[in-house]
């Protein structure tokens, strides 16, 4: 019989009607002519004749106009066919195309729920990454005139190359310049956030406080939000202007701030003026709550600050210079060095080999942490680019099922002479139409997951952090992403759809339209690909977490059972040497008397908090650079050892008797007795620090434990006794009978009643210490296992629809096997050997994958090789589990195909 | 002047009416509207596909008629229309106005339909 719809077709294409009514009217007409066919060969006419009779009808046409079938309101096509002049309005073109969408998307509430949802979430989670590089990385300085802004830094005049990290400047050094340059409107100074102890009613709080130039806030070209700003050259009672961030949180907002007094390690200040909403210091990772001038500061300050005021040797300030108008950065070094230059032959003493220059103020915005910030971003950019990448593939293969029963529809509409790049548009809108409507529901997920992100703030610090920026870039960010994602996953099916081979789909009956071979074979690229994805992030997650099961039965060489470190600083209330040790010594004697307590001491470091220093070694005088021994050095008070239960390997512990005054002494721990002295006797080796003036004889040998990271290689370790080497803020180490949190309240209420003033800065259990000595392996099994388990479910659902799709596919095919005898076991292991063949080739990728990335990763490994059994076992389990289960539910249903109703079907 | 322009003048002018009345009693798709005008006016009254659709989608345009397509078993799919309530007040005062208009004409011209 002759194809009469085609016939149709091709009699409507010249009229240009709307899409869905000419397909409909074809198959009216086709209908009509086919009966009228049909009874005429029933009358006996022959084939060829009854076709000319049909065909004659359709030409004896009365006057036929578009408008004649054309309903109102419809809108008409317009030129689409090949040659045809370019559409007139292609916004016309594009406008029809979304209504087009739009019906599309409304027809399928089902699909595009699933479709959006899957999508939204990896645009939420890209949004919200986003978010925190809009707040830490695009925040430009909150200041007037930004491009006008430098940094000015010492530098290294022998070396030549710019160090990585800024130098910072002596104050002195700063104040010449201040007077001596000649490309600056002004040169400000300020430097990084010390903590501070505000006195609070009957206790104590910390603050974080800048200590800055007079002309700190003139030079940033800042206004206050409320008050005013340090004038300089005054002189009166000391003042202080405090952040917008702790004035809202540390000071509830309070109206009456600008008149109050604050005492600050016991000094009184007038708070003068209240920085700008969303000014936190030149740094834009972390703020201080308060900043002080310089001038007025010298009595609250530690000793180290305090030198800092009078010394050219210290170097504490961060510069920020503004340009006077037309001066060039280039510029401003020139004269800069030249100032260095002058300087240098002025004070050889402490500025040998040292000069001034100008850096871009991007790198003080980040301080050293550019780098590591700016690698972190782009890792977790990546890890949430994947997961949107996985989520498009699914719907990609989503809407390749569904391009499939298009094509049809297509093909009709090629056959009219559709242009296919028009097609192809066509098809894209309804997809970049789907990605948006994703980006606004991912919109809303991101805004929430920054709410979440930024819960972790702890609560004592969230005031000298910034805030998150949700703000328009955030905003075309994401819809940036959703057109993108749109494009992304509608690309491939839109293609496939076009590719349709007009006559084979014509004469296909819908119901057997199917994928094209090659659809077929990029959705079960997709599949494996994500299969292969989910194993890596998950066997990585099960290394991290293998990992940090040896991490913690690592023996650190302390034991941090029973054990709280309480952290002060006596210094910052502006105590003296004297009064400090006393202090030192009240408290120890208190804390002893405890009930529960067996030991307690005082140590410079944290434990895992290793400050690292550099010795000469009698004998082995450096004659470079490169010939200095770096060790980690740490101040303790006597019975350190035995609270810290190390284990003294030779010689004796410190007593006190080692106090200023007599022998200077030391206490090595075993690395580095091997390593300098090998073979010798460590015990009456002598060493020094480069301030020393007399070298230090080594009294004693401990056992090496772990000093910066848990599981770290020996490091070797220097200890030398409080007595002999005064520091005005340590770490309380108590040793409990029982756990240690038992003597947490007590311990901290001794310590005040030495003196209430004191504010004890950081309390910790020996297990916090070892959790947070563990953070990042922690965050690492934590973001992948999460990523990981985002891949299998996003792989599972792809998994699940390429063989649900199959099986209605083949239900024809299945219903017959069946009639043939094959029994339901049969067909139900034919579907899942279909699944599980993607699974298996997905797997082998994977396993390849993630041998290699774990041999990367080996380095952040505890005791974990990256082939480790377990971690691969129990991640391929889990993932087999649920590759099973995604497989399981459509073989199932295949196997419940009845065959009557599937042939009759057919 | 086009010796068959009258006819089809005439044919339009009834073709509503005929359609309509076909539909009073039960639903129907195009190709059988089609042979029962042709049968029944005994070959004088003749659609052509290309006609007849028009005047159904205009007709239902209007909202007089309604298409719906059914599919019955070893059969192709077709569409069937019916006739709405609005169509159906519409065939009757059309009938009437026939009725009317061809009395005027039989007592002008001394056609006499009786």
């Amino acid at each position: 019989m002759p194809d009469w719809k085609e016939e149709v077709l091709r009699r409507l294409a010249p009229l240009k009607l709307a899409p869905a009514r000419e397909l409909e009217l074809a198959e009216e007409l086709a209908a009509h002519l086919g009966d009228r066919y049909d009874e005429l060969r029933s009358a006996g006419i022959a084939e060829n004749e009854a076709r000319e009779e049909v065909l004659r009808e359709l030409h004896n046409a009365d006057i036929v106009t578009a408008e004649s079938f054309q309903r109102a309101g419809e809108p008409r096509r317009t030129a689409t066919e090949p040659g045809a002049p370019k559409t007139a309005n292609p916004l016309l073109d594009l406008m029809r195309d979304l209504r087009y969408g739009a019906r599309a998307v409304r027809r399928s509430p089902a699909i595009t729920a699933f479709i959006v949802a899957t999508v939204a979430v990896g645009i939420g989670a890209n949004t919200t990454v986003f978010t925190i590089i809009n707040t830490f990385l695009l925040n430009p300085l909150p200041v007037r005139n930004a491009s006008e802004l430098v940094a000015v830094a010492s530098a290294e005049t022998k070396t030549g190359a710019p160090s990585a990290d800024l130098l910072p400047v002596s104050f002195l050094n700063l104040r010449d310049l201040q007077r001596r340059n000649a490309v600056f409107s002004g040169v400000a100074g300020y430097t990084s956030p010390t903590t501070m102890t505000l006195a609070d009613g009957a206790g104590s709080r910390r603050l974080f406080a800048e200590v800055v130039t007079a002309n700190y806030f003139d030079t940033l070209g800042l206004s206050p939000a409320a008050g005013r700003f340090f004038s300089p050259g005054a002189s009166g009672p000391p003042e202080i202007v405090v952040s917008y961030a702790a004035w809202k949180v540390k000071f509830g907002g309070a109206a009456d701030l600008l008149r109050r007094t604050l005492r600050i390690n016991n000094v009184n200040f007038a708070v003068i003026g209240i920085a700008p909403k969303g000014f936190m210091g030149v740094n834009a990772i972390f703020g201080p709550d308060v900043w002080i001038p310089a001038g007025t500061a010298r009595e609250l300050l530690d000793s180290e600050l305090r030198a800092s005021l009078n010394s050219r040797g210290a170097a504490l300030f961060h510069g920020v210079g503004r340009l006077r108008p037309g001066v060039t950065e280039a510029q401003a070094d020139g004269n800069l060095k030249a100032v260095g230059a002058a300087l240098e032959s002025e004070y050889p003493d402490v500025n040998a080999g040292r000069t001034l220059e100008v850096r871009p103020i991007r790198e003080a915005l980040f301080g050293g942490s550019q780098a590591p910030m700016l690698f972190g971003s782009i890792g977790l950019m990546v890890v949430v680019a994947v997961v949107l990448l996985m989520a498009c593939c699914n719907v990609a293969n989503l809407l390749l099922a569904r391009a499939a029963s298009r094509r049809q529809e297509v093909a009709v509409r090629l056959a009219m002479g559709a242009n296919r790049g028009r097609l192809i548009r066509q098809l894209l809108t309804e997809s970049i139409l789907l990605g948006l409507l994703s980006g606004l529901v991912g919109l809303a997920a991101g805004v929430l997951g920054n709410r979440l992100v930024w819960a972790f703030r702890p609560a004592e610090v969230a005031a000298n952090l910034p805030d998150p920026k949700l703000d328009f870039r955030v905003f075309a960010f994401t819809v940036a992403v959703a057109l993108i994602t749109g494009l992304v996953f509608g690309l491939a099916p839109a293609l496939s759809a076009s590719r349709a081979d007009v006559v084979e789909a014509l004469k296909e009956e819908s119901r057997s339209a199917g994928r094209s071979r090659r659809a077929v074979s990029f959705a079960n690229t997709l599949i494996v690909g994500q299969v292969a994805v989910s194993l890596v992030a998950l066997v990585t997650a099960a290394l991290f977490v293998q990992s940090l099961r040896r991490a913690y039965g690592i023996d650190p060489g302390f034991d941090a059972g029973h054990l709280a470190v309480f952290m002060v600083n006596p210094g910052e209330l502006g105590y003296g040497q004297a009064r400090t040790e006393q202090f030192y010594r009240e408290v120890r004697a208190r804390v002893a008397a405890l009930p529960g307590v067996s030991s307690d001491t005082w140590s410079q470091n944290m434990p895992l908090w290793g400050r690292v220093g550099i010795i000469q070694i009698e004998g082995r005088e450096q004659r470079s650079k490169a010939d200095a021994i770096t060790t980690i050095t740490n101040t303790v008070d006597t019975d350190y050892f035995r609270t810290m239960r190390i284990a003294m390997l030779e010689g004796r512990d410190f007593t006190a008797d080692d106090r200023d005054g007599a022998l200077p002494v030391a206490i090595v721990n075993d690395t580095l007795a091997k390593r300098y002295w090998p073979n010798q006797e460590a015990i009456g080796k002598r060493l020094k620090f480069p301030g020393d003036a007399r070298f230090r004889q080594v009294v004693g040998v401990v056992r090496t434990a772990n000093y910066s990271t848990i599981g770290e290689p020996p490091q070797p370790c220097v200890y030398v006794p409080l007595r002999q080497n005064y520091s005005s803020g340590m770490t309380l180490y108590v040793r409990s009978a029982r756990e240690a949190s038992s003597i947490m309240t007590a311990v901290q209420h001794e310590i005040r009643a030495v003196d209430p003033q004191i504010s004890v800065t950081d309390v910790r259990t020996g297990r916090t210490i070892i959790d947070q000595g563990l953070w990042g392996p922690k965050i690492g099994a934590t973001l992948l296992g999460v990523f990981g388990l985002l891949a299998l479910g996003l792989a599972s659902i792809g998994l699940y629809g390429v063989l649900a799709y199959s099986v209605i596919r083949r239900r024809r095919e299945i219903g017959v096997r069946m009639a043939m005898g094959a029994e339901r076991r049969s067909v139900l292991a034919l579907v899942l050997r279909q699944g599980m063949t993607l699974v298996g080739v997905g797997l082998a990728i994977g396993i390849v994958v993630s041998l290699l990335l774990g041999r990367v990763l080996s380095s952040h490994l505890y005791g974990v090789s990256a082939g480790d059994p377990a971690s691969l076992a129990s991640a391929l389990g889990v993932l087999l589990a649920v590759a099973m289960l995604a497989c399981w539910a459509p073989a199932w249903a295949a196997s419940r195909v009845d065959p009557i109703t599937a042939l009759r079907e057919s | 002047m086009d010796p068959e322009a009258p006819d089809r003048e005439w044919k339009k002018g009834s073709a509503e009416l005929l359609i309509l009345s076909l539909l009073e009693d039960q639903a129907r798709h195009g190709y059988d509207i089609c042979k029962l005008i042709d049968a029944r006016s005994h070959g004088a009254l003749r659609f052509h596909v290309t006609s007849l659709y028009p005047l159904l989608y205009r007709l239902e345009e209007r909202g007089w008629i309604q298409g719906r397509w059914v599919e019955k078993a070893g059969q192709r799919r077709r569409r069937y229309y019916s006739l709405t309530r609005d169509g159906q007040k519409v065939l009757a005062a059309q009938r009437r106005s026939w009725r009317e208009f061809v009395a005027a004409i039989g007592r002008v011209t001394g056609i006499d339909y009786a």
